[in-house]
């Protein structure tokens, strides 16, 4: 038997010893890591869609699914309606990731008998499936989907979502229907503005007026609505923001114009539409950038399988999760999630709790030892006795403290609200000074309130409403195109404020997996021997120490031996004939059992990692010391953090000692350890009340309530899904040295608002003072404004150009 | 001369309401509510009903 060792022609994942699948076509050799990706492969090319692999963006495919849909027809039955009389079913697919996952999900599911159409949304992953339910079942679409090697969920709109589809809908029209009028707008003035310099019949421009008021009157008071709404609610709550300004600006300029018309004067209604227009513009591209971000909570609830098998009176039978009650037993093969919480009672396995813990060693579990809803059972057939209803679980209830948290953040007022909140009240005052000087000296009425208006019409918002949207868009484009994607334009900017900066541990401050230290052979032994027969039995391993191992061998180019008879003793170690030799790896008790005394003692390297020994036909052979590291950037960006002034602390559902020895390698002193969920976020909503603004890093399922009550909540792709839709910022790849790219850029995309609000503050400056003694016509101040707008929007995209640091 | 000037601009109007119409439509049938699949879309050259 030769080693091939390679990459899954499939899912593209490192195949850890030998292929596990082989298969030869056409000459060439393909290999698999596991037999779920063969049968994908086979259903593709089978199907003709060899194209998949040639159309997909390689360096973004990794498909780790179960191959199997977690999903019978009773609990899909809920999700199915009809539309004319079809069934229809919408499926969120997990795992699209380019436009090929796109293409080969809905040739696949199309070529179904019964599918009359699909749609897969490339934005959200979300497929829509119309069948005939007479010759189809909603599972067996779900079974075609995870053959595939993607991972289908039903999926049914949150209230909150559709709400927001709707505003983004709502707004989408109203900006449409301001740029047709406004193009409409641009033909009258343009007539208007050669009449004024060349002549013009007085009842031709008497008639153009009107029509340009009568046009632009839909814009100001449809379109732009939502402005003059949210002025309301402002001077209601009396707290004046960019709406109120806005509103200010648009009915001012259309006012002054209505009075203009019959009087004679010269009309400004397209500024009045243009305002309106550039702003709603700005609101649409910001709106854009919080489109993916889905209702996390949703998501994890997910982690459930929605089915469990229940022991009943008369055998075992397959119920709805929800329908479990406390005192059920049921059986829960190995590789499956626990559905609710429970207690062993027969069986014995290791589980992985990483989805509770975050640490990534599975724990042995016996018979009394209490289980963890969401976690896995790796290795044996377990009999659980229900503890908690489905709704009461360990994912149930951290699911809620998400959704307290959510409900609980208020939104921190933007800092143009803030300098609008100043210039509104000055701007109204200016305008009622006016009127009220020219009035007293002498002026006509008419004359003192077409100068009032002018103020405010020069006050024109349409600069100082660019100013934050237009950075925000260019600094977020910026952070995306090196892999740093913001959800939401005042992420930047609370992000440029943070205070304390708190980390999670595991997977976040360190690699989350261990890898090998130190070896140290017993007498006669040399290390790549030792490393290389440890490294042959646990070659095939699932185990983050044997994954280690094999890693290691694998750097260091040591050929791996075929192993025969292999066994895995949860909780202990591996066995397996290596060579013709019997080679056992595994802590110490598994070694004595087996009657080898290994010459180090538990107590040498347990504080600093994981001791794997290694025994040779009944003779000790060595021990291999493993830890979980730092990752290298995280130092730098601790150091980087420090420099400009903020306090990094680390949060760990960790033993306190050994959360501090982490932390003291990466450069950080304040440690919190043994946090529960509920304690992380605690922690967290505590400085945020001693008036801190908080970032927070994590990637596991216990740091998601945190994430949700940080100012800032940070994830890694590649974290829980929890993790990543629960944070404001997300990196496209677990690499620290993005962060701090993203918080420069934040930083300087504050300035450059400060900049533009700068800008547009001395153009007011400048332009008022000369409204207010009458100097300024509106021609020229419409002419300023467009010019104050390009210098915001050149300002703002200089942001682009990223300096990487 | 100016009748002919008030019927291109009713004409106009009329154009625009026309474009404004269609876009009404489309965002109501939800053709930009995936923007970023239809320019793949062409590249799919299959043997497959056009869709």
């Amino acid at each position: 038997m030769t080693a091939i060792v390679g990459t899954c022609y499939h899912c593209g994942a490192v195949i850890p010893h030998a292929a596990e699948v082989l298969n030869d076509k056409d000459g060439e050799r393909y290999l698999f890591c596991c037999r779920g990706c063969h049968g994908a492969w086979l259903l593709i090319t089978g199907a003709g869609l060899d194209d998949f692999y040639r159309r997909r963006d390689t360096a973004a495919v990794t498909m780790t699914a179960p191959f199997r849909s977690d999903y019978g027809d009773a609990a899909l039955a809920t999700h199915v309606y009809g539309i004319d009389g079809v069934s229809a079913i919408d499926i969120l697919i997990e795992g699209v990731r380019c436009a090929a996952c796109v293409w080969l999900n809905e040739r696949m599911i199309a070529r179904l008998p019964g599918v009359s159409d699909v749609r897969v949304n490339y934005a959200t992953g979300r497929a829509r499936v119309i069948f005939d339910a007479g010759e189809i079942t909603p599972a067996g679409i779900f079974d075609r989907i995870a053959e595939l090697g993607y991972v289908p969920r039903p999926f049914t709109r949150s209230a909150v979502e559709d709400a927001a589809e709707r505003e983004r809908k709502d707004l989408l029209v109203r900006f449409g229907t301001a740029v047709f009028l406004s193009m409409q707008l641009m033909g009258f003035s343009i007539a208007l503005y050669a009449g004024f310099f060349q002549g013009i019949a007085p009842r031709m421009k008497d008639h153009l007026q009107q029509i340009s008021l009568l046009v632009a009157a839909p814009v100001v008071f449809y379109a732009g609505w939502p402005f003059l709404a949210g002025a309301w609610r402002g001077i209601r709550s009396r707290a004046p923001g960019m709406d109120l300004l806005i509103a200010v600006g648009a009915l001012s300029s259309f006012i002054f114009s209505a009075w203009a018309a019959f009087t004679g004067g010269e009309v400004y209604a397209e500024t009045a539409a243009m305002i309106v227009t550039l702003i709603l513009a700005g609101r649409l591209l910001e709106h854009g950038a919080r489109r993916r971000a889905a209702s996390g909570v949703e998501r994890l609830m997910t982690l459930m399988p929605a089915e469990a098998r229940r022991l009943g009176i008369d055998g075992v039978e397959t119920v709805p999760a929800f329908n479990l009650s406390i005192g059920n037993l049921i059986l829960v093969a190995a590789g499956d999630r626990f559905p609710v919480d429970g207690t062993i009672t027969a069986g014995t396995t290791e589980v992985d709790e990483s989805p509770a813990s975050g640490e990534p060693l599975p724990v042995a579990k016996t018979p009394g030892s209490r289980v963890i809803a969401g976690s896995v059972n790796l290795s044996g057939q377990l009999e659980v006795r229900v503890e908690r209803p489905a709704r009461e679980s360990f994912i149930a209830r951290v699911a809620r403290l998400v959704d307290q948290a959510q409900s609980r953040r208020a939104p921190i007022q933007q800092m143009a609200d803030r300098v609008a909140s100043r210039f509104v009240p000055l701007v109204l005052f200016l305008a009622a000074t006016t009127f009220v000087a020219l009035a007293v000296t002498g002026t006509m009425p008419g004359t003192a309130l077409m100068a009032a208006l002018s103020v405010t019409l020069i006050a024109c918002p349409c600069a100082m409403g660019l100013a934050t949207p237009t950075a925000v868009l260019a600094g977020s484009g910026a952070a995306a195109s090196v892999g740093a994607v913001f959800r939401g334009g005042d992420i930047l900017e609370r992000l440029s404020r943070i205070t304390v900066a708190a980390f999670d541990k595991t997977g976040t401050l360190t690699e989350g997996r261990p890898s090998v230290v130190h070896m140290s052979p017993a007498a006669g032994w040399c290390e790549e021997t030792l490393l290389r027969l440890a490294a042959s039995v646990e070659a095939g391993s699932r185990h983050p120490v044997g994954e280690g191992i094999a890693a290691c061998a694998r750097s260091r180019g040591i050929a791996f031996s075929p192993c025969t008879g292999s066994r895995t003793v949860p909780g202990a170690g591996v066995l397996g004939m290596v060579d013709g030799r019997r080679v056992l790896v595994g802590n110490d008790c598994f070694l004595a059992d087996e009657g080898v005394l290994p010459a180090l003692a538990a107590e040498e390297g347990g504080e600093e990692g994981i001791l794997a020994h290694v025994a040779v036909d009944g003779a000790y052979a060595g021990t291999i010391l493993l830890a979980d590291h730092v990752r290298q950037e995280a130092k730098a960006l601790a150091h980087y953090l420090a420099v400009r002034g903020v306090r990094c602390i680390v949060l760990s559902g960790d033993r306190q000692k050994n959360a501090e020895r982490m932390a003291a390698r990466a450069g950080i002193g304040e440690v919190y350890g043994g946090l529960s969920p509920a304690d992380k976020a605690c922690r967290v909503e505590e400085l945020r009340r001693a008036g801190e603004v908080v970032l927070m890093v994590g990637d596991g399922i216990n740091d998601a309530p945190a994430l949700a009550a940080a100012d800032v909540g940070c994830a890694f792709v590649g974290g829980t899904d929890i993790a990543v839709e629960t944070s404001d910022l997300v990196l496209a790849r677990p690499d620290m040295k993005l962060l701090g790219t993203a918080h420069a850029l934040a930083v300087r995309t504050l300035g450059v608002i400060r900049q533009n609000l700068a800008w547009a503050f001395v153009y007011n400056l400048v332009g008022i003072p000369l409204a207010m003694t009458g100097r300024l016509t509106p021609v020229y101040a419409a002419a300023a404004m467009a010019v104050s707008s390009l210098c915001v929007i050149v300002n703002s995209v200089r942001l682009t150009k990223v300096r990487h640091g | 001369m100016d009748n002919s000037i008030y019927a291109l601009i009713v004409l106009s109007l009329c154009l625009g309401a026309g474009c404004w119409l269609v876009f009404l439509w489309a965002v109501r049938k939800g053709e930009f509510d995936d923007m970023e699949r239809p320019k793949h879309r062409m590249l799919d050259d299959d043997d497959e009903e056009g869709r």
